[in-house]
């Protein structure tokens, strides 16, 4: 070993940038000076599976492709996160059926517990949970945010009480409704006007008869990682949408005033500022990716497998390449149907010979919208469903 | 032999942007990360150097964001991040990108 000993601070400084890092390694023969060593589990989420995740940062946790498994459900402790402002104390889950919701905009509004939310139904919606910047990594341009590529998606089992019964028990809408705007508990700085930092996020009225305000998740209470003790759940809709930490509950006539709705989440071309008129990140649309193989597999048969979905409709099919796009196969269905919010695992029998083979997914909902090959670009880098980019390069040896 | 001069010419070159980033622009940098901003960057972030401990945004000194990182999302706002761009100007914009790009770089490394 020539190493040459350096202060480690001056010599960070004197790297400069990554690639410059990667030379002076070479040069130095520093192995690990450089190597990213994995960012732990953050406390609020030390019960995940450490080796399933890509700790982006302490709000925001990808689920590792290769980890989403056949069977349909994706465990709450190998699902995403992305908080969009720190989870509240773990004391709001010490007594969860003391939890209040206000509720206004019906016609007697007022408060109720979780407690008396759960004597008023009871509804179970499997439904895929994917962040608006699911795929952002796949985008050409610097989109800013976490560079997600297909992690920050699963698909979960909630249950709950539908929106429409909590409603119905406060009277029915009060007139002139057009949106369901759920406001989360989060606790923020004293000095700040909240509506900058908030999470408050509003949906058309359309999206009530699907609506849960959801106490478990996969046949447990939810975490309070993932919005317990209670949640508003929008099937169909962005995870933005699907407010953590449910603290207000309003119908309201026009959509929410805060940052994060007015300005955030909306869908506009590299350059532009956000604004209200442009469309906001709601209902998903159909999209697949391949999960196993991905990097490497012996030749011969070989299953190709991955998961399917249709946002805010059923998946119809499933088609997938092993050529680059260039021939397509249609891949079978597999396991049961958990519902058109939910996603589906498709596999296909393959042969492959030795070489390296591109293998693309391209899935069609009921509607016959099918995934494009490419993905214009937007500013904030979401809702990606291109197929080209999602498609894994696979050495068979 | 030969290595070692390979070295610190490395070293030398990859010194000079630093030399060059240029000790107005950082102090402006800093004071928009601390007060020009509205609400501040240290009222979310904790950066070791400005010695703000904010936990609502990612921690910089963890997140690691390059010049351009920052930069775009100070203009166009990340999640419940707010765009600064009406705000701040442009110079004010890239002193406060650059002063966190090298604050975290000089403290925490890559």
């Amino acid at each position: 070993m020539n190493q040459l000993q350096l202060p480690r601070r001056h010599f960070l400084i004197a790297a400069g940038s990554a690639g410059m890092a990667t030379a002076l390694s070479d040069t130095l023969n520093i192995p690990s000076a450089f190597a990213q060593e994995p960012k732990p589990l953050p406390p609020y989420a030390a019960w995940k599976n450490a080796d399933a995740m890509i700790v982006h940062s302490n709000n925001t946790l990808e689920t590792k492709r290769e980890f989403f498994g056949t069977s349909g459900i994706t465990p709450e402790d190998e699902l995403y996160i992305r908080n969009n402002v720190p989870a509240p104390d773990e004391s709001i889950i010490a007594d969860r059926d003391a939890w209040e919701v206000e509720i206004e905009g019906v016609r007697n509004p007022g408060k109720k517990t979780l407690a008396d939310l759960k004597k008023l139904g009871l509804e179970t919606t499997a439904m895929v949970l994917q962040c608006s910047g699911n795929g952002r990594g796949f985008h050409k341009h610097k989109a800013s945010g976490t560079p997600w590529t297909v992690g920050a998606a699963g698909n979960v089992i909630w249950s709950g009480v539908p929106l429409r019964e909590v409603v119905k028990a406060m009277g029915g809408l009060a007139d002139g409704r057009n949106f369901i705007t759920g406001t989360g508990g989060e606790e923020l700085p004293k000095n700040i006007d909240p509506k900058t930092i908030m999470v408050e996020r509003s949906v058309p009225i359309s999206a009530l008869d699907d609506a849960l305000l959801a106490w478990e998740v996969n046949g447990k209470p939810i975490s309070l990682a993932h919005g317990g003790p209670l949640r508003l759940v929008f099937p169909g809709y962005y995870g933005v949408n699907n407010v953590k930490y449910i603290k207000k509950l309003a119908f309201t006539e026009k959509e929410s005033d805060a940052t994060i709705q007015r300005t955030g989440y909306r869908v506009r071309p590299p350059g532009q500022k956000g604004s209200p008129d442009q469309p906001s990140m709601w209902e998903m649309t159909v999209k697949s990716w391949v999960t196993h193989p991905l990097k490497e597999t012996d030749q011969g048969p070989v299953l190709i497998y991955g998961v399917a979905f249709g946002g805010n409709r059923s998946v119809k099919s499933v088609a997938v390449s092993t050529d680059d796009g260039n021939t397509w196969q249609e891949a079978r269905l597999v396991g049961p149907d958990l519902g058109k919010y939910a996603w589906r695992t498709f596999v296909l029998a393959a042969d492959l010979k030795p070489g390296t083979h591109i293998i693309a997914s391209r899935a069609t909902d009921v509607a016959g919208n099918t995934q494009p090959e490419e993905f214009a670009e937007n500013e904030r880098g979401y809702g990606h469903n291109g197929w080209r980019a999602h498609a894994v390069a696979v050495t068979v040896v | 032999m030969s290595q070692y001069i390979r070295v610190w010419a490395l070293l030398l070159f990859t010194w000079l942007p630093f030399e060059s980033a240029g000790a107005e622009s950082l102090e402006l940098g800093k004071l928009v990360f601390l007060e020009k901003a509205e609400p501040p960057c240290s009222l979310c972030h904790t950066l070791k150097s400005a010695g703000s401990t904010g936990e609502i945004g990612p921690n910089l000194d963890e997140l690691k964001p390059d010049e351009e990182r920052v930069s775009n999302a100070v203009k166009n706002g990340v999640g419940t991040m707010p765009p600064y761009d009406e705000m701040l100007s442009e110079a004010e914009i890239a002193a406060v990108a650059s002063y966190v790009a090298e604050a975290v770089l000089r403290e925490n490394g890559r």
